[in-house]
This record gives structure tokens, sequence and C-alpha cells, in this order.
């Protein structure tokens, strides 16, 4: 009875219970009473943890199973049925997004607390994790595809949650910098996510046209069958490979589409940490992780050179991602915002990850165990981070992190569960962060990417020089003026509590799990895919094992030594030395306005959108409208007075009619004759 | 079966159901409202009916009768997959548009007349359920003058609701109404004429033994009046102003005729003529991408909300276009998928703002805003509208999308580099929906609340519950689509293969 509900009925359960759990908390309960409504929705995700749970010990022994029911028939063709995957990488990612996601709306019971919308908020919350757990476990593309989309609704929708846009929900700022809405935040996330996925469609729709299914396992196993199609039209496939990764780059909030994560944070602070850490920017990651031994296999076993081009892609990207948003946190003022700007870049790390585990085959393994070892560390710091600014926020009224001034005398539990998280962050042994970053940049070294490695290193120099200037602002408040708070709710510290515990007991075992999970991963890639890895990679060398752990931790050393001088000692002070130097304040300046990059699409896309709008109207459609509808009319009026006036009743021009028409007759005749 | 003539019941029962409210109208008063309810539910009964038997044993089913000996008539009626989900769609929107003019219409003739007029009142019911007598006997009818009588049939109420309830300009709008599907219909005759002189047959069926010249004139003719009432580039100039203008509660029914052009061109085209429509296969998806395009640039300049969702319903009705022109299976299987979801969507759109103009009076949405917290259920049916139609899962609309974008990519790969151009294109368009559609849901929904607006109350129930359940059908096809495909499937494979 056990067994059949491990096997066949736990992943489906997993995902439809938070569907059930959002349908009931959007009916049984009154609109105020959050502790009804927030329990539902609450066990309906725990059952989809325990759910997990049961699942979990089938990575030990990696095989891959597709459990499926008949779904949508076409004319001519296979039909598509919806089915659920599982192995290793759906496994591990159904836990981390049920366990954190219990834990966030155990939270957000107490946090949200008299505000309004309950309803709105509780189903849509668990409609949120539904969606992630669906894509997550879903087997074919369609399926996938519907939990996506889902994700992407659910964060428009809870980003703009505050959709009355009150003052005290703005962000941006301080004055005179603009303040953003949370309903055009929502917007915008939803408007640059959905571009992303529009691509990532067609190239889903593409492949489809090649392979004829939709089914990730099938895709697999028949790589060569209909790569070897694609191969023949010259560019399809590159084409493909840039549609298809729309998605994840938008989605997972890379450049050139992360504009839209920092605004993101205008929700209240657990939708934020469930966007960040468990719903809907590790989707992207996810896919990319799925997709990969696809292209994998495209290229290191059956030799289509295009594919290929999926890897550097995504790892160019990602590593420009990390250093860019890196930069940006360093200063930014809203606390939120410097966790925003640290997720995209931490992605970032987890796309580099995957892109250089596929560049070369002796990097496979580490890079790919790296990216979803960062992928697993990140989930629980950034969640336990976002909590704790949720709290920080709560009791300070502040979105800014110069304006807090708190004490640790205070807030104790907040204190030292937001250090760990934000050590974890900053890659500090022993914390999780620091095992998976290493496990990072040692890929990138086994692939040969030199280049990559150095960007990634001085992105964990910068990482941890904002997160102890993050610190620094808010517990090491230079004025000393420390503003006596109390309340620290139990319900609200003690999620954090567990989740930066965990960053902490995971970092301790942190080489244990490495090992665990090159087993799993190993086995998994040579013998439940048979892709013959071990013949091909050579070992990485005992000099690396050396190098990496011990550059990057004198890059902490480099960075972190000048960030505690200047945030928590005090001993020099920051902006006096950004002031005295012009080259530093321009740099300054261009990091606060996001490299630009922002305001660039502003200019083009939303002005011109606005521009366009009196063109289209006034210009096009109302002279078209005007000679149609207007002008045609006028032409007959025009015709008929004109030819009233013919009519003129005298007999000789009658005559003169006849004589025209006559002549003009016989000239017709002759002509065709 | 266990109704007899289950079909011509669903055609007469309305028709006796308008006569019989001409009559007693007047002295019922808003109970001509219900008796038109009433007798569409009938009719939609019926083909629920004809639907479940179909589901069961999978084959068609044929009514016929005699009507004129004298050209060889017969008056058919033919059910199947293809045109029975297109009829009960149809229906449903109509049902809830009949049940959602009840308290609707003593609004508008009360703001227009001054005063309850149930003459005027019990007129409206009586032209509404002609709709649906012209809509069930296009999608049944098997011979081209009966399409092209119930095609008129429809233009009667059109026009007089237009004239009699509409907004602003209200008689003009109607003399364009009427012009133009005029057009439209004059055309689809000369179609049906030059169809008659080489076959000596108005059955839908012959238009299969023309070949050459005469199927390439019969073809255009055909489908240039379908895309004057598809309003596509060029075309679509009447639409803003009669779907505008046209009393709201009417007007998703309106849109139907347009959704009903996909319908009518799978039907007479792509089944009985593919070899010459091949031929416009090209042309006319590059007409349509561009219709998308403009359509959507030309919905996105709108402030006004009636404005806003006629303009979309020219870029949405180009989508199904797209897909029908692709000659592809899948395409022409999603096209009429998309065409129904787009009517739902649409049609819950369009009472929205009615919902809106009947709440707060206003139809410029640079005056509205935060009216979510006033009136939720609407907003959240306005975004299920906004959803069905931008294809976000779980509604119908994702479905129907990737499904005929399988078509579309498919006619690219086939064909040439121009295909593949038109495809990608043609699915970068629809990100321009979600624009269109989503911006609107913060300029009327979000944001704070003005001050003139403090005081609006919720809509009646009568009004939301009809589109409540639209909602749910969508949501229905989008879970299971194969409600709907499987449909689609057995009338489509029954054809010939293209």
């Amino acid at each position: 009875m056990l067994e059949a509900l491990r096997m066949f009925y736990a992943p489906w359960i997993c995902w439809i219970s938070p569907f059930i759990g959002s349908i009931l908390s959007l009916f049984i309960g009154g609109e105020e009473d959050v502790k009804l409504k927030g329990t539902i929705a609450s066990i309906f995700t725990g059952v989809s943890w325990i759910m997990a749970l049961l699942m979990l010990p089938d990575i030990f022994k990696p095989r891959l199973r597709d459990i499926w029911v008949g779904w949508i028939t076409l004319p001519y063709g296979e039909p598509v049925k919806a089915g659920v995957l599982l192995d290793p990488l759906s496994i591990i990612l159904a836990n981390i997004v049920s366990f954190i996601s219990l834990l966030v709306l155990i939270y957000s019971i107490k946090y949200m607390e008299g505000e309004y919308g309950q309803a709105r908020y509780w189903c849509l919350m668990s409609l949120f994790v539904g969606g992630m757990l669906l894509l997550v476990l879903a087997d074919n593309f369609i399926l996938f595809f519907i939990g996506w989309k889902i994700v992407g609704f659910c964060s428009y929708a809870l980003i703009g949650h505050y959709y009355r846009d009150e003052k005290k929900y703005w962000i941006g700022g301080p004055p005179p910098h603009p303040f953003e809405k949370p309903s055009t935040c929502g917007l915008k996330a939803l408007i640059v996510t959905t571009f992303g996925d529009v691509a990532m469609l067609a190239g889903i729709l593409i492949i489809y046209l090649y392979a004829g299914t939709f089914n990730f396992q099938t895709l697999f196993s028949t790589t060569n069958i209909w790569m070897a199609k694609m191969a023949a039209n010259p560019g399809i496939i590159t084409l493909t490979t840039i549609l298809l990764l729309g998605g994840p780059i938008a989605k997972s909030a890379q450049f050139p589409l992360h504009v839209w994560l920092p605004e993101a944070m205008a929700g209240p602070a657990p939708v934020s940490a469930l966007i960040h850490a468990a719903t809907m920017v590790k989707a992207g990651v996810y896919i990319v992780a799925r997709l990969f031994p696809i292209f994998f296999n495209g290229y290191w076993v059956n030799g289509f050179s295009e594919a290929f081009n999926f890897f550097p892609i995504i790892a160019v990207l990602g590593a420009l991602t990390a250093f860019i948003t890196a930069t940006d946190a360093m200063v930014s003022l809203e606390l939120k915002k410097i966790l925003a700007y640290s997720t995209m870049s931490q992605i970032g790390y987890m796309m580099l990850a995957l892109g250089a585990a596929g560049m070369s085959i002796n990097a496979t393994i580490t890079g790919y165990v790296g990216g979803l070892y960062h992928l697993l560390s990140h989930a629980l710091f950034k969640a336990a981070l976002f909590l704790c600014a949720g709290l920080v926020i709560h009791v300070t009224g502040s979105i800014y992190i110069h304006e807090k001034g708190l004490s640790r005398k205070y807030l104790p539990m907040t204190w030292i569960f937001m250090w760990f998280s934000a050590l974890s962050l900053a890659g500090v042994p022993p914390f999780s962060g620091f095992w998976s970053k290493d496990e990072i940049l040692t890929a990138c070294i086994n692939a040969g990417q030199y280049g990559l490695f150095l960007a990634a290193l001085l992105t964990a120099g910068i990482t941890c020089f904002y997160s102890i200037r993050m610190m620094g602002y808010i517990f090491y408040s230079r004025s000393g003026e420390v503003e006596e708070v109390h309340g620290e709710p139990k319900l609200m510290w003690i999620p954090f509590g567990i989740l930066s515990s965990l960053t902490l007991i995971l970092g301790l075992m942190g080489y244990w799990l490495e090992g665990v999970l090159h087993d799993i991963f190993n086995e998994y890639f040579t013998n439940v895919l048979r892709i013959p890895l071990t013949a091909l990679a050579h070992t990485s060398t005992s000099l690396t094992q050396l190098i990496v752990p011990s550059s990057s931790i004198i890059m902490l050393l480099i960075s972190g030594v000048p960030a505690y001088t200047f945030y928590i000692s005090h001993k020099a002070d920051s902006w006096k030395i950004v002031n005295a130097n012009t080259t530093l304040r321009v740099l300054h300046k261009i990091l606060w306005n996001r490299w630009y990059i922002d305001k660039f699409y502003r200019m083009t896309f939303v002005r011109g959108l606005h521009l366009s709008r009196p063109i289209v109207q006034r210009y096009v459609e109302d002279s078209i409208d005007f000679s149609l509808n207007i002008g045609v009319p006028k032409l007959f009026a025009a015709m008929y007075n004109g030819l009233r006036r013919i009519q003129t009743g005298v007999a000789s021009i009658n005559i003169l009619y006849i004589l025209i028409f006559l002549t003009s007759m016989v000239i017709v005749i002759l002509a065709v004759i | 079966m266990l109704v007899p003539n289950p079909l011509l019941q669903s055609i007469l029962i309305p028709l006796i159901a308008a006569i019989v409210i001409a009559i007693i109208g007047k002295r019922v008063k808003e109970v001509a409202g219900w008796i038109s309810c009433a007798s569409i539910v009938y009719s939609t009964i019926m083909l629920i009916l004809v639907v479940v038997k179909i589901w069961i044993d999978q084959n068609p089913i044929y009514e016929e009768y005699a009507w004129s000996e004298l050209a060889k008539l017969k008056f058919g009626l033919l059910a199947d997959g293809l045109s029975l989900p297109v009829a009960l769609i149809a229906n449903l929107i109509c049902t809830a548009c009949a049940a959602y003019s009840i308290p609707y219409m003593r609004h508008r003739i009360e703001s227009i007349y001054g005063g309850d007029d149930w003459g005027l009142y019990r007129l409206y019911f009586a032209l509404y359920t002609l709709f649906v007598v012209g809509f069930i006997g296009i999608s049944l009818s098997t011979n081209l003058v009966e399409l092209y009588l119930f095609i008129e049939l429809v233009l009667i109420p059109s026009y007089f609701l237009l004239d009699l309830f509409g907004y602003s300009d209200r008689h003009r709008v109607a003399i364009m109404c009427f012009i133009w599907s005029h057009i439209g219909a004059a055309l689809f005759l000369i179609g049906v004429v030059l169809a008659y002189v080489k076959t000596g047959s108005f059955e839908v069926s012959t238009l299969s033994s023309l070949t050459g010249t005469y199927a390439f004139l019969v073809c255009f003719f055909i489908l240039i009046g379908w895309l004057v009432k598809t309003a596509v580039f060029g075309f679509h100039v009447w639409a803003p102003w009669v779907y505008a203008e046209f009393p709201t509660c009417a007007a998703p029914v309106v849109a139907i005729t347009a959704g009903l052009g996909s319908y009518v061109m799978v039907r007479l085209l792509i089944q009985h003529m593919i070899e010459t429509f091949r031929i416009f296969s090209i042309p006319l998806m590059v007409w349509a991408v561009i219709t998308m395009i403009y359509g959507a640039f030309l919905t996105l300049a709108q402030d006004d909300v009636k404005r806003l969702c006629a303009c979309s319903s020219i870029s949405q009705n180009a989508y199904s276009l797209l897909g029908i022109a692709s000659c592809a299976t899948l395409g022409v299987a999603g096209g009429i998928f998309y065409s129904i979801n787009h009517l739902i969507g649409k049609c819950i759109l369009f009472s929205v703002a009615g919902i809106l103009v009947h709440q707060t009076g206003l139809r410029d949405m640079r005056r509205m805003g935060g009216l979510a917290s006033r009136m939720p259920l609407t907003a959240a049916l306005f975004v299920i509208g906004a959803m069905t139609l931008s294809a976000i899962p779980p509604l119908s609309g994702f479905q129907a999308e990737w499904i005929m974008f399988v078509g579309i990519f498919r006619q690219g790969f086939h064909g040439s580099t121009t295909g593949l151009v038109i495809a990608l294109i043609g699915i970068f368009a629809t990100f321009l929906t979600l624009i269109y559609t989503f911006w609107p849901v913060k300029r009327i929904f979000f944001g704070p609340l003005p001050n003139e607006l403090r005081n609006i109350g919720r809509a009646p129930y009568i009004m939301t519950i009809p589109l409540l359940i639209l909602a749910i059908i969508s949501l229905m096809l989008g879970i299971y689509p194969d409600i709907l495909m499987r449909f689609l499937n057995s009338a489509i494979s029954a054809s010939q293969s293209y």
C-alpha cells in the first residue's frame, strides 16, 4: 500500500495538492480569516512536501520513471500524454520547492495579519507552489509549459498584491530618485517574462516538428534522429537553442532580460522569498538542467556541432549577469533590492556552472552538480534572508538599509540567523554557500574556461563585500542611535531559523554532500542516460583542488576586510572615498542606475509604445477610416451629383450624348475587328 | 435519439420564441427577456443532447427537409465534429448575453429614451433571439443558399439593434455595419452563384468537383466575402465602430459572426477546395500577420474600454485566420479552437466593459482606476478574459495557441523560409496580446480609486454569473482540451488529408 503510494501516486499528489489547497483557501473562511486560510494552504503544501520526501529514496538508486495518463489527442500524430518524470533532478527540485514553500507559507500566516486581499493571497500562493511543482515534475514540454506560465502569472499577481498602490508600498527612491508602484512592477515582470516565454514556445514547437514528441525522455533517447534532421538545415539548431533559452533567461532574470527582478520585490516579503528561493527564478535553472542532457547528447555523443552553442550561451550570459548584478548590489540602499541583485548574481553562477559543464567533458559532473548544489544552498539562504528582511522591514517600517539602525540586543534571533545566511551568501566556509561556489569555480577550471573562472572569482569577492555592507548598515549603525524594537514572533523566526540552520548544517557536511551528489549524478549520467562519461573524462588534478578554495578564500579576505572597516568598525568612511574620486563617483552613478540597461529599455520600448499610440490612431487608423467610411460615400455622392447635372433635359445635348456614344461604339467595334 | 429532430428544434424554438416575444412581449415586460433566455437554453440543451450522442458513437447527425422542388433545394442540417462545437459555443455565449441583457437593456433604454419602454424592450429580445437562429443556421446548414439566408438573417438584428440601442453616432454606424456586412455577403453570393452555374447544385459537397480557374474564382469570392466579415487589415475599418457602438450586451454576439467566419472558411474552402485554397495560403498568412500586428498596435492606442475590446477582435480573428491559412491539419484544428477560445474570452471582456459602463457610466480608461476594490469579482473576470486571450494556462487559450502554431510552423518548414519567418513573427505577435490585455487591467482596476468612483457598487449577479460559467468552460477546455479536440479530430480526419 505504502509502496504503491510511493511509487505511483506520490508525484501526482505532490503537484495536485497545492492546487486543491488553492481552490479551498479561496472559498473557505472569511475575507479576513488569515489563520484559517493560511492553515489550509500550509497543510496542502505540507502534503506535497511529505510526498516529495517519500520520493527521496529514489535518488540513491537512480533510474528514470515516467508515469503518464492520456491527455490530448491530435489528428495525425502521437497523442500528448500528461505524465510525471522521476529522476534525481526532479526529485531534488521537488523537495527543495515544497519544503521552502511550506516554511514561507507558515511564516506568512503571521506576516499577512491585517493585510487586505487574504483570499487572493492564499489562493495565488498555493497556485504558485502548485505550478512550480507541476513544472518540475512534468514529463513533457506542454505540461511543463503550463506550470511555467502559471508560475509566471502568479508572480505577476503577487508582486502586484498591493494593487491599490498606497504610498507606503512604493519601492525605489530615496528621493530625489523616482519611485515605482506595485501594480507597475507586477506588469513589468509579466511582460518581460512573457517575452521569453513566447520565444521558448516557438523553440518547443520547432523541436516538436522535427522530433514529433514533447516528451523529455523520448527527446533525449531519439536525439540522434531528430537532431540529424535539424542539422540538415544549417542554423536551425542555433535558432532553436536561442529561442528555447529565451524562456529560462527571462524567467531566471539573466542578462539581457533581467530588468524585472529588482522591481519584483514590491510584493509582500514572503512572496519575494518564494520568487527568489523556490518557485520562480529557479524554474529557469531547472529547465536548463533538464535540457542539458539532450544537448549534451547532441554534441558530445552524436557530434552535431551546432548543439554545442547551447553551453557557451548560458555560461557567458550567466557569468555576465553574475558580475553586472553583483556590482549593482554594492551601491543599492534598499534592503530587498540588494537581495534581488544578489539573486540574479547567484542564478548567474548556476547558469555558468551548467554552461561550463557542457563545454568540456572534464567538467560535466562537477559543473552539473555545482549548479544544482548551488541551487539548493541558494534556496536555503536566500529564503532565509528574505524572511529576515521581511521581519526587519516590518519592525522598522523602512525599506532602506541606512535607516535601520537595529541592534542585536532587541532582535537576537534575526541577528544570528541573518548573519548565518549572509555569510553563506558571501561564500564563507563552512557555510553551504562556500562549498557550492567552490564546486562552480572548480568546474570553470576543469572546463578550461579561465576567463569565466576569473569573472566568477571576482564576483565572489563583490558578493562578500555587499553581504557585509548590508549587515553592517542594518545592525552596526554608525550614528549609534539604536532603535528599540520588540517583537520577533515565533511563527516568523522559526521558519527562517530552520532555513539558516540548515545552511550551516549542510555546510558542515558540505564535503560529504558534494561527494554524494557526485555519485548520484555520475550514476545517473552513465547508467541511466548511458552517456559514456568516465571513458572520456579526465579526473581533475589535485592542483585544481588546492587552487580553487585558496584563491576564493583570498578573494573573500581582499573584499571582506575593506567592507568590515567601512561598515562594521567604521574605521573609514566609504562616502568620503567615493566623493573624493571622480572615477569612483561616475562608477557609483553608473552602478546606481543599473548600468543604464533598465533606463535604455524604458526609453526605447515603453516610451516608444506611448509614442506609437497617437501615430497609429491619428495618422494610420483615422486616415484609413476616413477614406473608406467617409471618402468613398463622398465619392459616390459626388458621382451622382455629377450625373444629375448631365441630365439637363435639353434635346440637343441629349442628341450630342447619343452621337458620342455611337462614335465610340464604332471605334470599339473597329478596334476589335 | 430521445428527442425527435433535435437540430430542427434547436433552430425553430428560438424562431418561434422571437415571434412570441414580438407579439406578447409588451404586456409581459421583463419576462420577455426570460422567454428569450429560456428558448436559447432549450436549443442549447438540444445541441448538448446531440453532442452526447456524437461523443458516444462518433457518427455525424444529418437531418434533411424538403424545401424547394424547383431549384432542387433541400433544407439540410448537419451536426458533425466541426459544426457542433461551433454552434454550441455560439449558443452558450448567446445564453450568457441574454441573461446579461435583462438588467442591462433596462439601463440602456432608460439612458437613451428616458424611462422604461417595454415596447422597445420586447423588440430588443425579439431581434436578439433571431441571432441565435442565424448562428445555429450558419453552423449547421449544408447548402449554400441556406447558408446565405442565415447570414443575411443575422444582418437584420445587427442593423436594428445598433440603430435603436447603440451608443454615440449610432445611426451612421448602423448604416456602416449594414453596408459592410452586405458587401461581404454579396461577394460570398457571387462565389455561390458562380459555383451553381458550373455544378448546377447549391450543395456544399459539390464544391469539391470544381476545378481550374472556376474553382479559383469561387474560392476567391467566398474568401474575400468572409475576410470582410472577419475584418482583416484594410477591411477592418467597420469593426472598431460596430463592436464599440453596439449595445454592450449584444456586442459579443456580433463578434460571433466574425468567429463563424473561420468556421465557414474551414467548412467550405478547407474541407472541399483545399487544392485551390492552397494557392492563397502564403498571401493570406502574410495578410493575417499584418492584421495581427496592426490590430495589436491599434488596440494599444485605445483609451475607450469598448473600443479596446473591439480593436482586439481584429487582431484575435487574424490569429485563427493565420492558423487556417496554414492549411496544415493542426493549424486548422487549432484555428477553430482558437476562434472558440477567442469568442469566450471576448465575451467576458466585452461584458465586463458593459458592466463598467452599467455601474460607472464611464468608457474612458483614463478616468478609471482602482476599481478592483469596489468590484472584485468583475476585476477577476476581466483578468480571466485577459488570460484567455493572452494564452495563459490553465485556461483554453494556451491549448488552442500551441496546437494552432504547430500547424503554422509546419507550413513554415514544409514550405520555405518565408513560412518560417511568418510563423516566428506570428508567434511573437502574441506577445503584444499580453500587453494590450494586461495593461488595461492595471489602468481600470489597479491603482488608487478616483474620488468620483468611491460609491460604485458591485455588479448584479445576473450579469456576472453567466460570465463565470463561460470562464469555467474555458477552464475545462484548458485542462482537458480533448473535450473539443476529439470532435475536431473526428471531423478533420474524416475529410481528406491535407
